[in-house]
């Protein structure tokens, strides 16, 4: 308990450093994730492999290996961004693939004559997705994307990979000079612990409040 | 064919994270390397004292030691054969030989976050791993050994220039590998440098041709080895630190500590610490094998 006591300017670092990781990606994939559920239930044939595409392809590979390859493979074609904003970026574009799966079974739950409704009093595919559809979807997965932002927090620890000093680094970093692992990382975990505590209460609220009885 | 060169490297490294591997000695092996674990000494019955932790390995039948899968010259796991070879790994059978009467170890990837908690708990006997002494770490496990002197040093990329001691890092971006002793040696040295991290030696040096930082601070051995491979890459001082590298044992077990000690003691006396380094990192570094250090030398040993 000490060691952690001690190291905690360190350790407080490294959170922070998480906290802007996971805001940063999740509100970067909460925007990308809503254009990928509009392209995966577009009628436009082409605009939906398009979709599936993107979320076949993120679904299936491994976000440390797609940091990885995105951090030592884009300078070679110059392109050489911060670490931040690369791990950012990253995690948004992957987060990204899940949050549109889940809007889209939210959209699935919206009964078609919402849609029907929408499009016999003239409203455009966009309009009838933001002002009709959408805003249903989003009543029903407030779990789910809840459960995505929880995901996302855990995952920014790969972070760490690419030389992001998140609290998962600084921990290592701590007890690289003190090896006392187990306080150290419970101490870790215990962070992670509490950010995906409250968010699980957060979603838990906004589920009560918004859920639709149909 | 760069974007392939990346992403078989990104496969690679994640091979490399995959867990543990058994290398049983093998039968009627002729390697150079074999050949030295023949003439590696074998403890007398009266030397496995009754109820000591040597005795419950021997009953146990192999080592169960605390290492590398991805360490060059140290302990590398050879994709060919599943042998793990260098340094570290010949000493870690050699051990076993010393307990068993054959090299018979099972090395389990430990990394630096767990070998403190792998030895207290027991999942391994011993931690062969470039494992340096310190005076809090030995808060923590007891260490024989020293077994092996190492220092850090300095590469950049060739060309580079301004950098000729650890003092000129100061206001530079800094690479090192994630959990080695050159981050706290960079922050006491260079307090204004920026310490930038990655988990492998590969990746920083990748890093440091992409200009991620403008110097790579590393062990001089593994430096060397990259140098030779990469010729786009200098060293730039010679060693400026000192890291002994120690025997991680369970703490506060002292008849293991000195039956270990007498081991590496036997070891030095017969010239096969000096064959082991020759077949290992002599083979990048030229010249003799240097004189072992003195058993018990550091503290915290």
């Amino acid at each position: 308990m000490g060691v952690l006591l001690e190291h905690l300017p360190e350790l407080w670092q490294g959170l922070i450093v998480t906290l802007q990781l996971t805001a940063a990606s999740f509100a970067g994939a909460a925007v990308l994730g809503v254009l990928v559920c509009a392209l995966r239930v577009s009628p436009v044939r082409v605009l939906r492999a398009l979709g599936t595409a993107y979320v076949e392809t993120l679904q299936n590979l491994p976000l440390l290996v797609l940091l990885v390859l995105v951090f030592f493979g884009l300078p070679e074609i110059g392109i050489k961004a911060d670490p931040l904003v690369t791990a950012i970026v990253v995690i948004a574009v992957y987060e990204a693939a899940y949050i549109g799966e889940a809007l889209r079974s939210g959209v699935n739950s919206v009964s078609k004559g919402q849609g029907e409704a929408a499009r016999a009093i003239g409203l455009t595919f966009g309009q009838s997705l933001r002002h009709v559809v959408l805003p249903q979807a989003l009543r029903t997965v407030v779990q789910p994307i809840g459960n995505i932002f929880i995901a996302t927090t855990m995952n920014t620890a790969l972070a760490g990979a690419v030389s992001v000093v998140d609290l998962t680094a600084s921990a290592q970093r701590v007890n690289l000079v003190e090896a006392q692992p187990i306080p150290i990382f419970v101490g870790a975990g215990i962070a992670y612990g509490l950010i995906a505590a409250a968010a699980g209460f957060v979603t838990g609220r906004l589920e009560r409040r918004l859920v639709i009885l149909r | 064919m760069k974007w392939f060169v990346a992403a078989a490297a990104v496969s690679l490294l994640a091979l490399s994270a995959c867990g543990e591997s058994s290398s049983p000695a093998v039968p009627g092996a002729t390697s150079p390397q074999s050949d030295i674990l023949a003439k590696a000494p074998v403890a007398t019955a009266a030397e496995i004292l009754p109820g000591s932790t040597m005795e419950k390995i021997k009953q146990r039948g192999e080592l169960l030691v605390g290492g590398s899968l991805d360490a060059p010259l140290l302990s590398q796991q050879n994709p060919a054969t599943g042998e793990v070879e260098g340094f570290d790994a010949q000493m870690g059978k050699a051990l076993a030989k010393y307990i068993l009467g054959e090299p018979k170890v099972k090395i389990v990837n430990s990394a630096s976050e767990t070998r403190e908690a792998l030895l207290a708990n027991g999942t391994v006997d011993v931690v062969f791993q470039t494992y340096t002494i310190t005076e809090e770490r030995a808060k923590q496990v007891a260490f024989a050994g020293p077994y092996y002197t190492s220092g850090l040093t300095i590469a950049v990329k060739k060309g580079t220039t301004g950098i000729t001691k650890p003092e000129d890092l100061n206001g530079k971006k800094v690479l090192a590998g994630a959990n080695t002793p050159a981050i706290p040696a960079i922050k006491k040295l260079a307090p204004q440098a920026e310490i930038i991290t990655f988990g492998s030696d590969p990746e920083c040096i990748q890093a440091l041709k992409q200009d991620r930082g403008v110097a790579y601070v590393q062990d001089e051995t593994i430096l060397i080895a990259d140098a030779k491979k990469d010729p786009s890459i200098e060293i730039v001082t010679k060693p400026f630190t000192t890291d002994p590298y120690g025997i991680g044992l369970k703490h506060g077990d002292d008849q293991m500590k000195k039956f270990v000690n007498d081991w590496l003691k036997k070891m030095q006396d017969a010239g096969v610490w000096q064959e082991i380094w020759k077949t290992s990192i002599g083979t990048v570094v030229t010249g003799d094998a240097p004189a072992p250090p003195q058993i018990g030398s550091v503290p915290g040993s």
